[in-house]
């Protein structure tokens, strides 16, 4: 039951079918990685994941700890315990980081529970510093105005304060130079552990040398072609993705 | 193809007077019964509509005392023009299709046009030629939109006294690639004019008007109250620029239309140097999604002049883009007067449009008034309007100084760099 | 999830619907007439002068057409037969709470007046309808020889401070609703803060309309002399009735040579009250007028505070938050007349309009003589919710000379779609996202406001927007 499972995924954007059945389980205190070429369905998958709904979801099932959260609303599928750390996280202006994090653990709180403000900026305070954010972030607004790896570093500060059961991280290498992935990669791997699912989306193996997986999968064409540990990965740096496409038996237009 | 020019002895009557309407009907009747019904329905609306006051929205900050003088100007009087410097003075550029030229509404020379055009069915003939030859396209096209931004009185006294004008038809498909050329000259004392341009450009067509407004007698008190129309069709590519340079005498009004369709790219441009006191109004509709619309004005008021203009940007279709850039370069006593509003109507969503009027003050005692205005009804919409009002930076002049160049000739450069 | 559909809002418009039964001693009557207007002087026992100010108003009242050929036509709507003018019970209001009558006491309770006056404020006058039945300031503010009183007792008493200034920032003819607040007008405050005197904390007014079919006309005007500052803070309620209310105040504020004054409005009217306002200050010479203006509730409210510059090197500011939702029209702006050299003024508008509804910005930014050195700077910025929102702007600048800066600047927005789910995809629902969205693009006005209002103005626009994003 404790894992996150994607079963016979199909996912369109308009009419064009991105994701086909689709398939992969993250069991909990796993990291998982997804690697593959540009325009295969990465990005879609943690989209409709997410609840997206530019990203209609046709068939299939995502279970999370047994609950399927397809058809939910994003909200609800966060609240369930899916965290995604976006490609592009979005600007919010005006509102400020500190604000921000609040109002979405207020929304976590259960009936009667009060939220304690203290507490709240010791362990925010605590986990900037660990991220090497300055404190004087917590004033600013969420995203606007950041550099590529602040905002990275941001997405990893709100995914270690909301502490989700699984969490996709989409391109978060993306952008970033080799002390903020360092940086970032820390982040990740302290939150490493039984109460945590991970799925790094990634086109490069650079990412996985500081987050080491546990298994590598191959995506190609909207589908896993191929699975194995992370020498995988290091085979696809070597080699690239098209001895994938060789091996695959199907005609390549 | 050109209509006679007769001298006649008869009494030219003013606006004001009773008779002056039967007395034009009579000596310029034009072709067509429905032309004639139309002029004498703007007849009585031009006597039925009352003349704007000093609380009149649509003119607010304008010096409305000028209004009291229109019926003064007689109308003009039909003769052969005989100005040898004439024809000279209006001969600009050396590539063109085509040109139109009139003094005091009367046509000053033969039309000359490109064969090869006219065998495209391209039409640039005076309104008068139209009217006989072309009935039925001009009452399709000729006066369907109105710029509405306060001159209903004064665009109902064009309709129904002016006398000739300028058609430009470009068929569906077809590029004019050298300009049209259409030059309006003033010269009589006291003399109205009516300058009408409508110029039609189909379907994937492509046209460019150049209109020049001058005076051939620089002393000369006149009134002209001028209106240019374009209708555009999908995928055209119309523009029209007109130069107004009247003398300072002269009173003008310029009321336009510029209506566009689907995937249009459409460009109106005013450049505004004479006149005494100028009112311009227009109006650009896009009617069709993805278009593009400019309009844009440069203005070096002078003197005493006052130029006060007023647009519309009216968005009915979604996705189309339009951009409004107004400036004006003001020296000694000038008032200018910007007053601009975008529409975005509630299913033109996805608009873009801009606005923006920049003032450059170079005088203590000139007067910029800027009214720009936004009515936004669609919320997925990037809009935004600016208004600027400054002077020449006083670092920048001295640069210009340090560098040898004298005081006022820097200045030029600086507006010239403005612009 | 529609794009047209009407978000359901929960702005806490609701915190002052409720009413209690009243019966008042003083009643004009219904409608208006030389009658309505001898029958407020005698109860307040006038002098013969303000009696002869009242009736000129009422003549220039009668006599100016409404300003529909610019504003909206929902004016038209409005019954002046059928409005009370004056309604209380006494002229005089208490010094204590424990004094004011008990259904009035309990409405002031429930909207946490007294508590406020404790917590944080110099001194507050809470009008009930027609007249104040609380006013209290501390005693050491008396002491320093700041006044602090109704419009009656200031003109009656204090005349030789009062008088040289009333009617003359907004004269009675300024436009027709300064004309029937000058004919009517009730309640409101007069304050004068001696020179150098700095007034540290707030003072407050609170308006309360209890009565149906019922037109609130106070008239306010402070007066900062040489050096002086002060903070006065307003707020409005008035429970919801099926038929219109009419609140329409004069507001007149000078702030003399080295002054400051800051006049801060938190405007909650119910839906169904026309608020037609006029509010202007005059700065002297190196004086400061601030405005901070929020508009929340009201059918439609007209009111564009301004601040003349008469002398050299004075300040005035208008920082105005709008947000208008169905049925309602929030028509506010701002008006800086610069009538002497080195003046400055500073406009930020933002609006939001949800729904329906419609928010308008109008301004006027005038240089009109020979000056020199003077700045304006305007920003207006308009959030959108849904796609059948609207807004308006109408700026009007008039520069002359070319020793002066101008610079106006608007822009049209919306909370984007990718915005709201980044914020779903933490747990936030779409309504909060969205309020947040919308807390976030008034933030930085929010933060002018004093503490205390700050919080409470941010729990004012939290909405409650399931569905709304358009």
């Amino acid at each position: 039951m404790s894992e996150l499972v994607i079963k016979n995924l199909n996912v369109s954007i308009g009419d064009r079918p991105i994701l086909k059945d689709f398939s992969l389980t993250i069991p909990k205190g796993e990291v998982h990685a997804l690697m593959g070429p540009n325009g295969t369905g990465k990005s879609t998958l943690a989209k409709a994941l997410s609840g997206h709904e530019d990203y209609e979801i046709t068939s299939g099932e995502v279970l999370l700890d047994g609950e399927n959260i397809v058809g939910m609303e994003a909200d609800g599928i966060s609240r369930s315990g899916l965290f995604m750390a976006f490609q592009y996280p979005s600007e919010i202006p005006g509102v400020t980081i500190a604000n921000f994090i609040r109002a979405a653990l207020t929304a976590r709180l259960e009936e009667g529970q009060n939220f304690s403000a203290p507490a709240y900026y010791k362990e925010l305070y605590q986990h900037m510093d660990e991220l090497k954010i300055d404190r004087s972030f917590t004033s600013r607004a969420v995203n606007e105005g950041f550099s590529g790896g602040e905002k990275k570093r941001c997405e990893i500060l709100q995914m270690a304060m909301l502490k989700p059961k699984y969490a996709v991280m989409d391109e978060t290498d993306s952008g970033l130079d080799i002390d903020a992935l360092r940086i970032v990669a820390e982040g990740v791997n302290r939150m490493r552990g039984p109460d945590l699912g991970v799925l790094v989306i990634t086109h490069y193996q650079r990412l996985l040398d500081y987050i080491v997986p546990d298994k590598v999968h191959v995506m190609w064409d909207g589908r896993i072609v191929k699975t194995g540990g992370p020498e995988l990965a290091r085979e696809l740096e070597s080699r690239g993705y098209d001895w994938v496409k060789e091996e695959l038996a199907e005609p390549v237009a | 193809m050109t209509t006679t020019i007769e001298s006649t002895e008869s009494e030219t009557l003013r606006i004001g007077d009773a008779a002056v309407f039967e007395q034009r009907q009579q000596q310029f009747g034009m072709a067509g019964d429905w032309f004639a019904a139309l002029q004498i329905e703007n007849w009585k609306r031009y006597l039925e509509l009352p003349r704007p006051t000093r609380v009149s929205e649509k003119w607010r900050f304008a010096n409305i005392r000028f209004l009291d003088e229109l019926e003064n100007f007689c109308v003009a009087p039909l003769r052969a023009v005989d100005e040898p410097s004439l024809l000279e003075r209006s001969e600009r550029l050396s590539k063109v299709s085509g040109r139109l030229t009139f003094v005091d509404d009367n046509l000053a020379a033969p039309r000359t046009m490109s064969p090869e055009l006219e065998s495209k069915g391209v039409i640039f003939a005076t309104l008068v030629d139209a009217l006989a030859r072309y009935p039925d396209l001009v009452k399709k096209h000729f006066m369907k939109h109105s710029p509405d931004l306060g001159s209903d009185k004064y665009e109902a006294l064009h309709v129904a006294l002016l006398r000739n004008g300028v058609f430009v038809y470009v068929p569906k498909g077809v590029v004019v690639e050298d300009p049209f050329i259409v030059n309006y000259w003033n010269q009589a004392d006291d003399v109205a004019i009516f300058p009408h341009t409508t110029v039609v450009c189909e379907d994937d067509a492509k046209v460019t008007v150049l209109e020049f407004q001058e005076s051939l007698n620089p002393d000369a008190a006149g009134l002209v109250i001028a209106n240019a129309h374009m209708i555009a069709g999908d995928r055209a590519q119309p523009t029209h620029d007109i130069v107004q340079n009247w003398n300072r005498k002269t009173l003008s009004f310029q009321l336009n239309t510029n209506t566009v369709g689907a995937e249009t790219n459409a460009r109106g441009l005013i450049i505004n140097l004479g006149s005494r006191q100028a009112r311009q109004e227009v109006h650009g509709r896009i009617l069709g999604s993805n278009s593009n619309v400019e309009m844009y004005s440069l203005n070096v008021p002078r003197g005493e002049q006052e130029f006060d203009q007023r647009t519309l940007q009216t968005h009915v279709a979604p996705k189309s883009r339009s951009d409004l850039l107004y400036k004006n370069a003001l020296s000694d006593d000038t008032r200018t007067i910007f007053s601009g509003l975008i529409i975005v109507e509630p299913d033109a969503q996805q608009t873009d449009a801009y606005q923006k009027n920049n003032n450059l003050m170079l005088s203590e005692s000139a007067e910029a008034n800027s009214l720009p205005g936004l009515e936004i009804g669609a919320n997925d919409v990037k809009c935004s309007h600016g208004a600027t009002s400054g002077r020449i930076d006083e670092s920048e002049l001295f640069y210009f100084l340090a560098r040898g160049i004298p005081k006022h000739k820097a200045q030029e450069l600086m507006v010239f760099g403005f612009f | 999830m529609s794009k047209t559909e009407t978000p359901d809002l929960n702005i806490e418009r609701d915190v002052g619907n409720f009413h209690y039964d009243t019966t008042y001693e003083f009643d004009a009557g219904v409608g208006l007439s030389e009658a309505t207007i001898d029958y407020i002087a005698d109860v307040k026992g006038e002098d013969e002068w303000v009696r002869e100010f009242r009736k000129k108003a009422l003549k220039v009242f009668n006599d100016k057409p409404l300003p529909t050929h610019w504003a909206s036509r929902d004016l038209e709507n409005i019954d002046y037969t059928k409005i009370r003018y004056y309604l209380s019970k006494g002229q005089r209001p208490s010094r204590s709470w424990d004094e004011v009558p008990d259904e009035i006491k309990e409405t002031f309770e429930r909207l946490g007046i007294p508590e406020k006056e404790r917590a944080y404020l110099a001194g507050v006058e809470a009008q009930f309808d027609s007249e104040a039945s609380y006013s209290n300031m501390k005693e050491e503010l008396s002491k320093q020889g700041v006044i602090f009183v109704g419009s009656t007792e200031g003109l009656k008493e204090h005349p030789e401070i009062f008088r040289k200034w009333f009617g003359k920032v907004i004269p009675i003819g300024d436009n027709k609703f300064s004309a029937l607040n000058s004919a009517v007008f009730s309640g409101g405050s007069f304050i004068y803060v001696p020179p150098g005197v700095k007034v540290k904390q707030p003072l407050q007014a609170y308006f309360r309309i209890n009565a149906e079919n019922f037109g609130q006309f106070e008239r306010t005007l402070i007066i900062a002399d040489e050096g002086a500052e002060i903070t006065y803070m307003e707020g409005c309620t008035a429970p919801k009735f099926e038929t219109s209310t009419l609140h329409s105040a004069v507001v007149e504020l000078v702030a003399l040579k080295g002054a400051k004054i800051q006049y801060i409005t938190v405007q909650n009217w119910s839906e169904n009250v026309f608020n037609l306002v006029t509010k202007r200050g005059l700065a002297m010479e190196g004086a400061e007028v601030k405005w901070i203006d929020c508009n929340i509730g009201s059918r439609l409210t007209m009111k564009y505070p301004g601040v003349i510059m008469r002398g050299e090197g004075a300040r005035g500011e208008v920082l105005s938050i709008a947000l208008a939702h169905d049925n309602q029209h929030q028509d506010t702006g701002a008006k800086m007349i610069h009538a002497a050299s080195n003046t400055t003024s500073n406009i930020i508008s933002k609006s939001i309009s949800i729904g329906q509804g419609r928010a308008t910005y109008r301004g006027v930014v005038a240089m009109p003589k020979h000056l020199k050195n003077c700045k304006n700077n305007t920003e207006c910025d308009a959030l959108l919710i849904n796609t059948n929102s609207r807004t308006d702007t109408y700026p009007a600048i008039t520069v002359r000379g070319n020793r002066n800066t101008v610079q106006h600047e608007a822009s049209v927005s919306k909370v984007s779609a990718e915005q709201i789910f980044y914020m779903m995809q933490r747990g936030l629902s779409e309504g909060e996202a969205m309020s947040l969205s919308v807390n976030g693009f008034v933030n930085d006005l929010i933060r002018e406001f004093p503490m205390e209002y700050s919080v409470e103005l941010k729990r004012l626009i939290d909405l409650e927007m399931e569905g709304s994003v358009g």
